[in-house]
């Protein structure tokens, strides 16, 4: 005899199911509540309050983790940038790779990996494939 | 008291049982290794072919003994990782249409640093698509090719299309031979809650001013607001599947990359906010791009747009006027089950939405 899945049946698994199940009517309340002007204008004021926050205390960090001698997050933002910058370098040299690469695979005489013949472009749909060949 | 002896996790395990941490322990993966429970995300073997600053185009490695003639480039949105599209084996969109028979290629807009704060929407429709178009035919050594955009991708790719597609500036057709927009957004009207937020309060050059690009975390915490509940949502249905190894895989990956937004350039966050969010200037007809005013009916490919049913990102009222507005005879618009992110990975995606665009799009590649 089969047996039944007592864990569906605990309160616990029933509240999350619920919750779950319920999350799209909550969360489109919400929204409702929160897509008009006054909504839109409190959340400005907060956001300016939050950025001039952020941007104080930034200075303030950045002021003691200088004194202590320590990395502050512009110099890790630098550090990230430099890395893009980077990245962004060698995906210029694969690119330039990928081409030379493919340019030599076309030569004659060469035989290598990249000289792998490229499938033909021929293809025809299922449909259409079936009714020439029957 | 034998102090030495204690085990606090097994105390904690046995006390109060924590579904997820069983799970992972029945798996035999320690609760900290991300990349061992996720797997590599978007490993589909690929080359890159070009690369201009942060953009990189790849092709990815025909999975096919035989390709349909007309290549495939896929235009990703600006706000999220282009490896959305190429989770991992089985549940990747591009894998799907390499196996298909498709020769794809991928834009990937790379990460914006300071010094792409000043890149415009005409940066990227009049000079970095086309030139990854260019790419694309030179490359393929095809004359013309298909276009499948999602989200802020799709907007790109149909500005593209409509501006190049203009008789009256230019005297050839574009190489364009399909056009398939996923979750693309034209009409402001119908994305309410951005633009209740975004509204004239909203000081978008104090924002830009500060940081330059728009921060990555303040992308994702505006996308989150769009569903406020989404997460605590997702959170219960894992707890109520952590028996369920490739639910917590599927889970983590897809938390992964929501996780993993990128900064939105600035310039383009200013046109974004005050040409199509607040003046909705592309359904009025007065939207201007290096002077040319774009008419969506000049497109006139043959045109799909494929629609999530629950998209709170793009809902229907956002996108469902871009079938309509487009110029193309043969034109059709498909909404399926499921969410934004859903529609083009999730489970419904494999079976609905990969199927119905590789149905549509195959006999149109010949």
């Amino acid at each position: 005899m089969e047996q039944p899945d007592w864990n569906s049946l605990s309160p616990a698994h029933l509240w999350r199911d619920w919750i779950a199940k319920s999350e799209a009517q909550w969360s489109e309340s919400i929204s409702q509540m929160m897509k008009n002007q006054q909504a839109g204008e409190a959340l400005n004021r907060q956001l300016s309050e939050l950025q001039l926050m952020h941007r104080q205390f930034s200075e303030l960090a950045q002021a003691s983790l200088a004194i202590a001698n320590m990395p502050s997050r512009n110099d890790f933002e630098a550090l990230d940038e430099r890395m893009g910058r980077l990245e962004d370098g060698l995906a210029q040299v694969q690119a330039s790779l990928s081409q030379l690469t493919r340019v030599l695979s076309r030569s004659p005489g060469v035989r290598s990996e990249a000289a792998v013949k490229a499938p033909p472009r021929d293809r025809k749909p299922p449909a259409t494939e079936r009714k020439s060949r029957g | 008291m034998n102090v030495s002896g204690l085990n606090t996790r097994s105390v904690t395990l046995s006390s109060l049982p924590n579904p997820v941490q069983i799970a992972l322990d029945r798996m035999g993966l320690p609760g900290t290794d991300f990349v061992g429970m996720t797997g590599p995300l978007g490993a589909t073997p690929k080359d890159t072919i070009h690369a201009q600053g942060t953009l990189k185009l790849h092709h990815f490695r025909p999975q096919s003994d035989r390709l349909y003639r007309v290549p495939v480039l896929i235009v990703t949105s600006l706000v999220n990782q282009p490896y959305i599209l190429d989770l991992v084996p089985g549940q990747s969109m591009v894998e799907f249409l390499l196996k298909q028979g498709f020769d794809v290629y991928m834009i990937e807009w790379g990460r914006p640093r300071k010094e792409h704060q000043h890149l415009t929407l005409e940066d990227h429709v009049l000079d970095r698509l086309p030139t990854c178009v260019e790419q694309v035919l030179a490359h393929s050594g095809e004359r013309e090719l298909s276009i499948i955009g999602y989200c802020v991708g799709g907007l790109l790719s149909v500005l593209w299309a409509a501006l190049a597609s203009d008789p009256k500036v230019h005297s050839h057709k574009p190489p364009l031979k399909n056009l398939v927009c996923m979750a693309t957004p034209v009409n402001s009207d119908g994305l309410e809650s951005l633009r209740a937020w975004m509204g004239p309060d909203f000081d978008e050059e104090s924002l830009l001013s500060q940081h330059g690009n728009v921060p990555a975390d303040w992308v994702q915490n505006t996308l989150r607001a769009l569903r406020p509940l989404g997460k605590v949502a997702g959170a219960m249905n894992v707890l109520n599947q952590a028996g369920n190894e490739e639910v917590i895989r599927s889970h983590l990956r897809m938390g992964k990359w929501e996780s993993d937004n990128v900064p939105f350039p600035g310039g383009v966050f200013r046109q974004l906010v005050k040409d199509f969010l607040r003046e909705n200037r592309l359904m009025h007809g007065n939207w201007e791009m290096g002077r040319q005013v774009v008419d969506l009916k000049h497109i006139r490919v043959p045109f799909l747009h494929l629609l999530a049913q629950d998209d709170h990102i793009t809902p229907y009222a956002s996108s469902r006027d871009l079938v309509l507005r487009v110029g193309s005879k043969d034109r059709q618009e498909l909404i399926l089950k499921g969410g934004h992110v859903g529609l083009v990975a999730g489970r419904g995606a494999q079976t609905r939405m990969w199927p119905a665009l590789d149905a549509w799009l195959a006999p149109k590649s010949v």
